[in-house]
Parts: C-alpha cells; structure tokens; sequence
C-alpha cells in the first residue's frame, strides 16, 4: 500500500498542480477578489524583491567561492592568516572591509576558506563582522540615521567588538573541526586512506548516510584517487580548472539557493502579516524591547544594507539601545543565515555562535543604550 | 557507474539547468515588461541584470553535465573539493526543494504585478515626518519665527534654519525651499524634502507644496483626511517604506484609496499621534497616471554634497 502510494502520489500531485497551473494562467486577467489579490501582490513583491537583491551577491560569493577553491593554494591562506588569536579575530572582524559581501555570498566563501587552512575561528569572526563592518553598509546606514550619526558608529564598533569577542572564544574553546563534511579534512591530510573515508560513514550518518553508500561504488567519483592525481600529476589544466569552477559555482548556487529562498518566503509572510501597532506596548519595555527588535531582526532576514532603513522606521517608538540591538543582531545571526550555517557548520557550533552573539549583544546595546540617557 | 544513478542524476541535472535558465528567463521577462523596477531598486537592477547572466552559465553547464552523463554513462569530473554534489535520494525532499525554486518562478511568470501599495502600507505604518527620528531635535523655537517675513536677508534665515552638524544639509535645503513661491516635492528628492519639511515645520506654515502619490487611509484619520504618500526603497521591496503628507480637503471621499494623484496644498500643523506633523489643506487634487518605473522613491544619496 505504501509502495503504491509512493509511486504514485508524486505524478498524482504534478497532474494536480499542472491543472492549477492551468487555470491560473486562464484566469489570469480576471478579476479575483480584490482582498485577496492585493496581499497576494504585497508577498510576491515582498519575495521576489528579497530574492532578487540577494542573488546578485550570492552569485558574486559562490563565484568567488569557486574561484578560491579552484585558483587559490592552501598555503597562501595559512601564510596569510595571522597566528596570535588577538590579531586573527581583528584580522576576521576588519576583512570585510576588503570583502564586502553580502552574508549569503560570504558563508560559502568561508567554508572554502577554511577547507583551505584558514582557522576556523578567524572565518566565523569574518561571518559575524562582515556584514557590519564594510563600506556598503556604513554608507546605507549613514543615509538612514543622518539626525542621530551616533548610531552608525556604534553600529561599527559594537559589531567588530561582539564579533572579536566570539572570535577569541571559539579559538580557545574550540577544538574539533567545525565544518559538517570532516571527510574532507581527513582526507587532504591522508591520502588514499580507504578506511578513515569509511570511518566516517559512522559519524555522518544523519547527514550524509546514503552518500557515502554512493561513493563506495562510484569509483570515478573516489575523493582519494582524483587527490592523487592532483598531487602527481601537476596542475590541471587552466580551461579545465574554469569549467570546474563553473560546476562548483552552480552546485553551490543550489545548495545555498534553496536558504535563500526559503528565508525570503518567511520575511515575506512575516511582513505582509505582521502590524506595525501591535508593538507599542513591547516598546515600552525596556529589557523586552532589546530582545523583541532582536527576535524582529532574526526573523526579517534583511539584507544588511538595507536594513537600517527599517531600524530608522522604528526610531519613533523604540529608543537606541533595542535600535541598536536590531542592527546589530540581524546581520550577525538569522533565520536566513542560520540555515546557511547549519548547512555548513555542526549543529553544536551554530549553537554556541548564536547564543554567544545574542548575549554579547543584548549586553552591549543596553549598556550603550544606558549611556545615552 | 551504475546506469540507474546516470539516469537520476541527467534527471537532476536537467531540473537544475530547467530552474536556473527559468530565474533567468523571469528576470528578462520582468525587464521586458518593465516590472523589475517594482521589485528592486535602479542600482541593484544592473547587478540583477548581469546576475541572468551568471544564471544563463550556471544552468548551461547543468544541461551540460546532463549531456556529458548520457554520452558517456560516468562522471569523470575532477572534483577534489571534499563535500559531494550528489542530490540527495528522497524523492520528497526533492520534491520540496525543487518546488521551493519553482514557487517564485510561477508566481513571478503567473500573476500580474502592481507597485506596493495600502495593504502594505498599513502593515508598515507611513510616516508623515520624513526620516526625521526626532521631530523636535532642530525645530527652532516656535514664538521666534512667526514673523513669515521673506525679506529680511540671510541672518533670519539662519534664525528660522538652526542646524547642528547632522542637519546642516536640510537646513540649506530649508534656505532654499523656503524662497520659493511654490514647494514642488521631486521625486529625486522626495524623501529629504519630507524630511526637511518636517524638520522646521513652522516657518513653512502657509506655503504651497505640490506632491504625487497614491492615496492612503488609516483608521485614526478624519473622513476628510488622508494621506499622499510613496514607498521609498533602498535596494528591493522587502525594505520598501512609505513616507508622505497628511491632506485635508472636503472632496476627500471622491479619491479612492491606492489611486495616484498629484495634490497642491496650503501648509498647516496637526497633530497627530502625539506629534506636531505638517499637514496640507488641498486646494487642487488631479488624478494621474503613473508608470512602474517612477511609483517608487529612492534616497538621494548626493543630498549631502
């Protein structure tokens, strides 16, 4: 029975869909109610807006993500990387001056970063300063806050700040290896060791289980053996090295695509449901307040140049510390971007990341909001 | 290679290159009929552009791979990356995420598009201040410029302008707007111009302004008020927030909300939800029509110089 179900639901369900397809595209210019219509209007404008902003940036990431793993050699980024924890999360909290991505762009970047000998710790300060501390957004927020200028520096200051203080803890407090797919690490350092490729099948198990099932009989598809190729054989060629930058560039789309998207849906169903009113009486909280604009900013998902115009929309009822909170919070962590790092980090990192930076940061906005009363 | 695995994965390919070449497809689409500006703003609309582009590549070597795959039954990618590409079996989850990319491609192709208009615009609360965060930061004291007196040379425009280093640019503006016969609020400048208004409402009190917008009501207005007002946006929709004036006139209720119109009033105050905010008595309201391009505003970012 369950067999039959599942063999036949997907083609039930496409005919199905194929048919609604069919009469929206009909009924197209008639008029539906009027109601209905409307909100329909404001969520797809809502969501094809955020997606279509965000995927100049993500393509630019995943291309320069690509680039790096297919051009870029491991030891200029170890030479690279400063060893002193001190300067490493400085160094993290100041690239985005030099990298101005946008959040969905820069976690794929990271990730092959880090695959590449980056410490993992210097990568995930660049995640959380990154899409505060650069001129793109310095500038959007400059725009917004123009009566209160304050705000913009302490945007800056407290986003460096918080994310070099995540920095520092997780390089003393961090010891395994971040990322979710270790094969890999193990396999750059072991060449062709079969077995730890299978000792990994165990720990991977609810992740990628049925893949590595997979990799066992393809054999052309052998991480190890295209390794040995790679070291013995010198370097690939360059047109093939562009090709193979544009697959991992499209795979990469995909896999970080499906996020996007995903939270573009949210922040457009959250923005055409949520009213404006019902927050006077959060506002006037204080210690609620910071933790409602933080919660806000988790879930708009905003893009961190953009999102300074919504915090100034919010200036008439809440005072700077939940204003700066918001700011400050949202492009660190959200919802969009905490499916992306749970793509690519444990789930036990990306938990400590958050909790570490929503602490740090209800902190440090209510003590800079007490020192402007 | 398995010729069952083949298959799967042509199929997956195939849907990639099928997705991508459609968001792609949906972005000239949305140039051709001029609806691109309603979701983005003009200077992330290259960038969108030129990101067809970068989806035309990607979903080329989709379709590429899916040929190379039928041709030759194997995979012979050199793929040192360490993390495989491999789609995932479950046909569900699939489904899901497959249908998760086509969701805004349907709705992108499907429906028709209008500007953001009222419905939105009460879920985000317009405001009739302009960017102003605090309306009371610069306004000069109120029993000193009741003079509207034009002439007097630049010292009392200084009086009616105070700045602080954050406002020296609207207090200029202000100069400015001040010596006009009639305050036309531009498009360019449409936000700043709120802003500037709503910084020294006072000595503007009895001028003629003269705005386009759609007309928007909320529940704490009279019957013979509503509001003029645009969305401005920064780079897309998602940050899109409606600035405007709040009008009165007796022909209030033969403009329905969301239509466009261009509205000349005569300066008053009101107050309105506690504040002191400008508000426009009508003496013409005309009817327009607007083109997509133009429904939004954007910041001036060349305000400052």
């Amino acid at each position: 029975m369950r067999l039959w179900l599942l063999r036949w639901s997907p083609p039930a369900l496409t005919a199905g869909c194929a048919a609604l397809l069919a009469l929206i595209y009909i009924h197209r210019h008639s008029a539906l109610p009027s109601v209905g219509m409307d909100k329909l209007n404001a969520f797809t404008m809502l969501f094809l807006g955020v997606i279509f902003e965000a995927l100049p940036f993500m393509l630019l990431g995943v291309a320069v993500s690509a680039i790096l793993q297919v051009f870029v050699s491991e030891n200029l980024i170890r030479k690279l990387a400063p060893r002193n924890a001190v300067l490493g999360a400085a160094f993290g909290g100041l690239l985005g001056l030099l990298f101005p991505l946008c959040e969905c762009g820069m976690i794929p970047v990271v990730r092959r970063l880090i695959r590449k000998g980056m410490p993992a710790y210097i990568g995930i300060t660049y995640i959380l300063a990154g899409p505060i501390v650069n001129p793109v957004v310095f500038a959007s927020t400059y725009t917004a806050f123009r009566g209160q200028l304050h705000i913009v520096y302490e945007r800056m200051i407290l986003g460096f700040a918080v994310a070099f203080v995540v920095g520092l803890v997780l390089h003393r407090y961090m010891r395994s290896d971040p990322l979710k797919d270790t094969h890999t690490a193990a396999a750059h350092a072991h060449h062709g060791h079969e077995h730890l490729h299978n000792h990994h099948d165990h720990r991977h198990h609810d992740h990628r289980g049925h893949h590595h099932a997979r990799h066992d009989r393809h054999e052309a598809h052998n991480h190890h053996a295209h390794e040995h190729e790679h070291h013995h054989g010198g370097k690939p060629a360059l047109g093939t090295r562009l090709v193979s930058t544009l697959g991992h560039a499209s795979d990469e789309f995909f896999d970080m695509g499906k996020y996007l998207i995903f939270g573009s849906l949210l922040t457009a169903i959250i923005q055409t449901g949520l009213d404006r009113s019902s927050l006077s009486a959060i506002a006037d909280s204080s210690w609620l307040a910071h933790l409602f604009m933080m919660g806000f900013a988790y879930l708009l998902s905003l893009c961190s140049t953009s999102d300074a115009f919504i915090a100034a929309s919010f200036s008439s009822m809440f005072t700077v510390g939940p204003l700066l909170a918001f700011l400050v919070f949202g492009p660190m962590i959200d919802l969009k971007n905490t499916l992306m790092l749970l793509s690519v980090f444990k789930l036990r990192i990306v938990l400590a990341i958050i909790a570490l930076t929503a602490v740090l940061v209800y902190a440090s906005t209510w003590l800079t909001g007490a020192l402007h009363v | 290679m398995n010729p069952i695995a083949a298959r799967t994965l042509i199929v997956h390919h195939m849907l990639r290159a099928a997705l991508l070449a459609g968001f792609a497809l949906l972005i000239v689409y949305l140039k051709q009929k001029g609806e691109l500006p309603l979701f983005v703003a003009p200077r992330t609309e290259q960038a969108v552009k030129l990101s067809a582009l970068g989806l035309y590549a990607a979903a080329a070597y989709q379709a590429y791979s899916a040929f190379r795959l039928w041709r030759d039954n194997r995979m012979s990618d050199a793929c040192d990356c360490g993390h495989d590409h491999a789609p995932s079996p479950s046909i569900v989850r699939n489904m899901l995420i497959y249908g998760l990319f086509a969701l805004p491609l349907l709705l992108g192709f499907l429906l028709p598009h209008a500007p953001l208009n009222s419905v939105l615009a009460e879920k985000k609360g317009v405001s009739f201040t302009g960017l102003s965060t605090h309306p009371s930061a610069a306004t000069p004291p109120s029993n000193e410029s009741s003079s509207g007196d034009k002439g007097n040379g630049v010292a009392s425009l200084d009086a009616l302008f105070p700045a602080d280093e954050y406002t020296h640019a609207y207090a200029e503006f202000a100069k400015r707007l001040y010596k006009r016969e009639q305050i036309v609020v531009e498009d360019n400048l449409f936000i700043e111009t709120l802003t500037t208004l709503d910084l020294y409402q006072q000595p503007f009190v009895g001028s003629k302004v003269t705005l386009t917008g759609f007309v928007y009501r909320d529940g704490h207005m009279r019957d013979d008020q509503f509001a003029v007002s645009r969305f401005a946006m920064t780079c897309c929709s998602a940050d899109a927030l409606p600035y405007g004036l709040l009008a009165q006139s007796a022909d209030a209720k033969n403009y329905a909300n969301d239509s466009w119109v261009t509205l000349t009033g005569i300066v008053t105050t009101t107050q309105w939800q506690g504040q002191s905010v400008i508000m426009l008595t009508a003496t013409d309201i005309t009817p327009v029509a607007i083109d997509h391009r133009d429904a939004y505003v954007y910041p001036n970012y060349e305000f400052d110089l």
